[in-house]
């Protein structure tokens, strides 16, 4: 009985190793679902933020929109 | 949405970035297909953005205006370069005669390949088609959106993302 709960065990180890051996395979319905899990898992690069501080430094700031403007929701 | 930069000219223009330079940077990333000319054409179109914000008339909403600068962007440095190998829509009977297997799921496996095969995948595909299919994407796009940046009727839309699905799928098959 104790012979058959250890095989048991290694059994249930073996099955788990090679479970964890099965690379994870994805499915995407369609070009566009794979596209955004790819758009996802993309990182924007730190360095672009950075460089556009340094771009914008010395320009004035944006003016709020026209329309916005015109109905006075934004005082400069 | 990622945490607005703080050292940005202004909040507003800092939750602009925040809010939207993922999907800008990736349609310049996935339609360029190079990292680095991605990241200057990010800068660029967020700069033109910076300068034209108060000319944004707010017929559109931000994404589609900011889509609209990075893609005529995009394509101006495309027909500079004239350096990609693109598909005319004259092959388009190449794909309408793929394998059934095309209609099937995409499977793949998360490696760290991903990214290149999606990346070989787009680069056969002619910019009409690439662009389409990177724009569907953005589930904040619906097809009119997507229609009134590329010029088309939704109806079109839906026609040509059919076959640019067929032939993205084909060209996927091909990477594995």
């Amino acid at each position: 009985m104790k012979q058959q709960t250890k095989l048991s065990e290694e059994q249930q180890q073996h099955a788990a190793e090679h479970q964890t051996q099965q690379p994870a395979v994805k499915e995407f319905a369609t070009a566009e679902e794979l596209l955004r899990y790819d758009a996802a898992h993309t990182p924007v690069p730190p360095v672009i933020a950075q460089r556009l501080q340094k771009s914008t430094s010395d320009l004035p700031g944006p003016k709020p929109a026209w329309w916005k403007r015109w109905l006075g929701g934004t005082r400069p | 949405m990622a945490e607005p930069p703080a050292d940005l000219a202004s909040p507003e223009f800092a939750s602009l970035y925040a809010e939207n330079s993922r999907a800008i940077y990736y349609l310049a990333l996935r339609f360029l297909g190079d990292p680095q000319k991605a990241e200057d054409a990010t800068h660029d179109v967020f700069l033109k953005a910076f300068r034209k914000l108060g000319q944004f008339r707010g017929e559109a909403s931000l994404r589609t205006w900011l889509y609209r600068i990075a893609i005529n962007h995009c394509q101006n440095l495309c027909r500079s370069w004239q350096d990609r190998h693109v598909f005319s829509n004259a092959d388009d009977a190449v794909w309408e005669n793929a394998t059934a297997q095309t209609d099937s799921p995409l499977r793949v496996l998360e490696t760290k390949e991903l990214g290149q095969r999606i990346q070989k995948a787009l680069d056969g595909l002619s910019d009409e088609y690439r662009l389409l299919l990177l724009l569907v994407a953005d589930a904040e796009l619906s097809y009119e959106h997507v229609g009134a940046l590329v010029g088309q009727s939704p109806d079109a839309v839906r026609g040509k993302l059919h076959r640019a699905r067929k032939a993205f799928a084909a060209l996927f098959e091909k990477t594995a």
